[in-house]
């Protein structure tokens, strides 16, 4: 910057090449990282044939693995969807004590690493932890099977609703429920006929970027679930167990799918951005929109 | 009556942001609400709607309590600034909501909506988007959503704050014959005069979550009541003055007063107010159709489009005392005139010309607060009195004078510093004529209620008019307080009763403010008592009669005033010495 004001004179080719050597650098990073991986799935899936590759998806345990994902992902996305909204229509139209507190507790699950999150239903749904005796006496069985992995999911994938939907529902402030209410409309009704449609794009965001995570997640699953092959094992844990055996066509077959399932969401995700540009904004800029409003 | 407000308070954080206001709107009536921004005007307007809750008061529409009653009940149109218009939804949609939600027929619900957008002149209109629409446009769907349901009252928050200056008074027309159509009565919130001028019956001006004043723009204009609204609905000069039994007096010339001066006797210190277009400007006195008042020195002229802004500084010799507070500004007396173009072409100025002013008209405000006189013993018992947050949010649009002890007293309210020593001191002024004095203990912060007790012979109508005048110039809570005796008899309860009833009532019809009431079960000694052991600081405005024995009255009788440790402000109200 410095630089550049003291000699004017020499910057337009200076700029230039500043210019292309970042874009360079951007375009190395992303072969590196994200090209190659990517190509490596799919050339290391389809290795030795189309034949071996839907075999190794249409293996009982795959299509297990499968189910238990789609199931995991079935449960905690709408029950994020439901206490993100929950959560963000109390943070953005209320003003109460502990307020600040309740964001960070909300933002708490991005700052913990998984396999701790993990770790914690563990302490306390677990043979040994606080609850798990007692649940387990009355025959609910809560880590290594289906129940603890939807709660780590959910744990896990929490502030992805809530995050997409506070800076947009503080941006659009409470004039329109106001004049809802003056209308005649009754709380419930405002909220269906005047809250859900003003947020139900960014609500869509949320909704598909945690269900990328809810279906990707691997740390805190991993530790919940116990691996039982065939039951408590989901895509990107069956990966893992695969790939240990040495089975690659088998894990890269896998690995394939939810490649695959993040190129769709990266799809629809920018669709949406440029259908709905609002979105990108209240994203990229929550500082931005909590002060306009 | 359509709409009643009464005594409505909305305390945020304990400080009062609407402060007992009390107005009643007829059928068919188009009510302004002016103030600067913080005047509590919108939080009003949203408590009627039921938006926001109040913390004390009662709400009537159409004769009906609506004070309990949540926002959708209530049965109000609302616009709002940023239109809120359903982004989602059509403009039929938006303007059928209402009717949708009360179950109404597509075929009645179309009719209406017609109706509405013939009314808007948005008609043809129907399936676009509010984001298709021009502000403008978005604010006259609003405008047809809000009366979709035939609400009891319309309700208008800065409306047109949003659009630009040609739009805005576009729509403002609209609104206004949309209103004379179907004798909707409408309240309208804005902060801007010339607004409020175009489009009110009537207007009330708040400040600091009082209701200064209500009347019509051409009354509020020609005769305000107090120093804010004289200046915030268009350009004021403010000059001390006189008044006496020749009429009102500023500086050489005399003026017969266009009303009664009412509470401000012949003889005392007057407030006066002379707009800019009421004064006249010549080279020579002789050439002056009005009455001659000061001569001076054209400091600036500006130019206004037809009209010509004129600065004049006055010479010393004119003796124009400022009534607004300013100490620099007390030797360089400035006084601003409105020039037609005809004047303009009759008397060419040139900044550095000497002129002649001429006044055609004046206003006394009915205030008995003129100004303040700071009677001290040393340079530092003063610096101390202006630091007092009581004295310095009262003169911060007041003139102050400081006097020592001793000198010659001149009119306005007396001010001494609250000590043990204060008796002696209020006596000695009143002896000069003093017949307000304020005492102001070393320390207090800004007072959170004021108290006032008639008590003796103190005309009620000067009383209110000190009362008034204090309460539209602090943002507290006020309450009047009569003491009965623990023993009293059911006549003298009734009579307590009807005292405080018919203050209330006086201050109501002579002022348009509204007080809380209260009866204190005991006599004065035991009164002060209870108030001097409050927390909090109070201002406690008493009336006295000037007696001869003040000094030994005031040691005797109320002790505890003068050793209180610094929370209780006193105003003294002195009756005309017998």
């Amino acid at each position: 910057m410095s630089r550049r004001e003291q000699s004017p004179g020499s910057d337009t080719l200076g700029r230039a090449l500043s210019r292309n050597l970042l874009i360079g650098i951007a375009l190395c990073y992303l072969v590196l990282f994200l090209v190659l991986p990517l190509l490596a799935v799919f050339t290391q899936a389809l290795a030795k044939g189309l034949v071996a590759f839907s075999t190794a998806l249409r293996d009982v345990d795959a299509l297990a693995a499968m189910r238990m994902t789609l199931t995991v992902a079935a449960i905690s996305v709408p029950l994020n969807t439901l206490f993100g909204t929950a959560a963000a229509w109390l943070v953005a139209k209320y003003e109460f004590r502990g307020k600040g507190f309740l964001l960070t507790l909300i933002d708490l699950p991005f700052a913990v690493s998984p396999v701790i999150s993990g770790l914690i239903f563990v302490l306390v749904f677990g043979a040994r932890g606080w609850l798990g005796p007692w649940l387990g006496e009355h025959g609910y069985k809560v880590i290594f099977a289906l129940p603890g992995m939807v709660l780590a999911t959910t744990f896990i994938t929490f502030p992805f609703i809530a995050r997409e939907l506070i800076p947009l529902m503080q941006a659009q402030g409470r004039d329109d429920e106001e004049a809802a209410l003056s209308l005649g409309a009754s709380g419930w009704r405002t909220f269906w006929m005047v809250t859900l449609p003003n947020v139900r794009w960014g609500m869509l965001y949320g909704i598909l970027l945690c269900n990328a995570r809810a279906m990707g997640e691997f740390g805190a699953v991993s530790v919940v679930s116990g691996h039982i092959r065939g039951e408590t094992n989901t895509l990107p844990l069956h990966v893992e167990i695969l790939y240990n055996e040495y089975n690659f066509v088998g894990a890269f077959a896998t690995a394939s799918l939810l490649a695959l399932l993040a190129l769709l969401t990266l799809g629809l995700k920018s669709l949406l951005e440029r259908r709905h540009p609002e979105l990108r904004g209240a994203r990229a800029e929550p500082g931005k929109a909590r002060l306009a409003h | 009556m359509s709409i009643r407000i009464e005594q409505v308070s909305k305390l945020y954080q304990g400080v009062p942001v609407v402060n007992d206001v009390t107005i009643e709107i007829q059928t068919g009536e188009f009510f302004v609400l002016l103030g600067p921004s913080g005047s509590g005007k919108s939080t009003l307007l949203r408590s009627l709607a039921g938006l926001t809750n109040i913390d004390h008061g009662r709400i009537s529409l159409h004769g009906r309590d609506v004070t309990e009653l949540p926002a959708r009940r209530r049965g109000v149109g609302m616009v709002f600034q940023h239109y809120a218009l359903f982004r989602h939804m059509t403009v039929a949609q938006n303007i059928e909501f209402a009717l949708r939600i009360r179950r109404v027929g597509a075929a009645q619900r179309r009719r209406r909506r017609v109706e509405l957008l013939q009314l808007v002149a948005l008609e043809g209109y129907d399936e676009r988007y509010p984001s298709q629409l021009s502000g403008g446009q978005q604010q006259r769907v609003a405008v047809a959503r809000a009366l979709a349901h035939e609400p009891a009252v319309l309700l208008l928050d800065e409306p047109f704050g949003a659009l630009d200056a040609k739009i805005r008074v576009e729509l403002r027309e609209t609104v206004r014959a949309v209103q004379r159509r179907i004798g909707m009565t409408t309240i309208l919130v804005t902060h801007d005069q010339e607004e409020a001028f175009a489009l009110a019956d009537r207007l009330g001006v708040m400040q600091m979550g009082r209701l200064l004043e209500t009347g019509t723009p051409e009354q509020l204009y020609r005769y305000p009541a107090t120093r804010f609204v004289a200046r915030f609905l268009g350009a004021a000069n403010l000059f001390l003055g006189e008044v006496s039994r020749q009429g009102l007096h500023l500086g050489a010339a005399t003026l017969a007063p266009e009303r009664a001066a009412g509470v401000t006797p012949a003889g005392s210190e007057a407030v006066l107010v002379v707009r800019p277009e009421d004064i006249e400007v010549a080279a020579d006195a002789t050439e002056l159709g009005a009455h001659n008042f000061a001569s001076g020195t054209v400091e600036a002229l500006t130019f206004a489009g037809h009209q010509q802004h004129v600065s004049v500084r006055l010479d010393e010799l004119s003796r124009i005392e400022p009534a607004t507070a300013n100490a620099a500004s007390a030797q360089r007396v400035t006084v601003d005139a409105l020039r037609s173009a005809a004047e303009q072409m009759a008397v060419p100025l040139q900044p550095g010309a000497r002129v002649t002013l001429g006044v055609r008209r004046v206003h006394a405000l009915p205030t008995p607060i003129s100004s303040f006189n700071l009677m001290t013993c040393s340079d530092n018992e003063a610096a101390q009195l202006e630091r007092s947050p009581l004295l310095a949010q009262l003169v911060s649009s007041m003139q102050a004078r400081v006097i020592r002890r001793g000198e010659q007293l001149e009119a306005g309210i007396c001010v001494l510093p609250l000590d043990e020593l204060a008796p002696t001191a209020i006596a000695a002024a009143v002896e000069h004529g003093a017949r307000r004095v304020l005492c102001i203990p070393a320390g207090a912060g800004v007072p959170q209620r004021m108290l006032v007790h008639a008590g003796e012979a103190v005309r009620r109508a000067d009383l209110l008019a000190l009362v008034s005048s204090v309460m539209r110039h602090l943002p507290i809570e006020a309450t009047a307080v009569t003491l009965q005796h623990p023993q009293a008899s059911r006549s003298e309860v009734v009579e307590t009763q009807r005292t405080l009833l018919d203050t209330r009532a006086e201050l109501r019809g002579s002022h348009g403010l509204d007080l809380r009431s209260d009866r204190f079960l005991g006599d004065l000694p035991a009164w002060l008592g209870s108030v001097v052991a409050q927390p909090e600081t109070a201002l406690l405005v008493l009336g006295m009669n000037p007696t001869r024995d003040l000094a030994a009255r005031l040691n005797s009788e109320m002790p505890m005033l003068f050793r209180s440790g610094g929370h209780v402000d006193l105003l003294l109200a002195f009756g005309r010495a017998a």
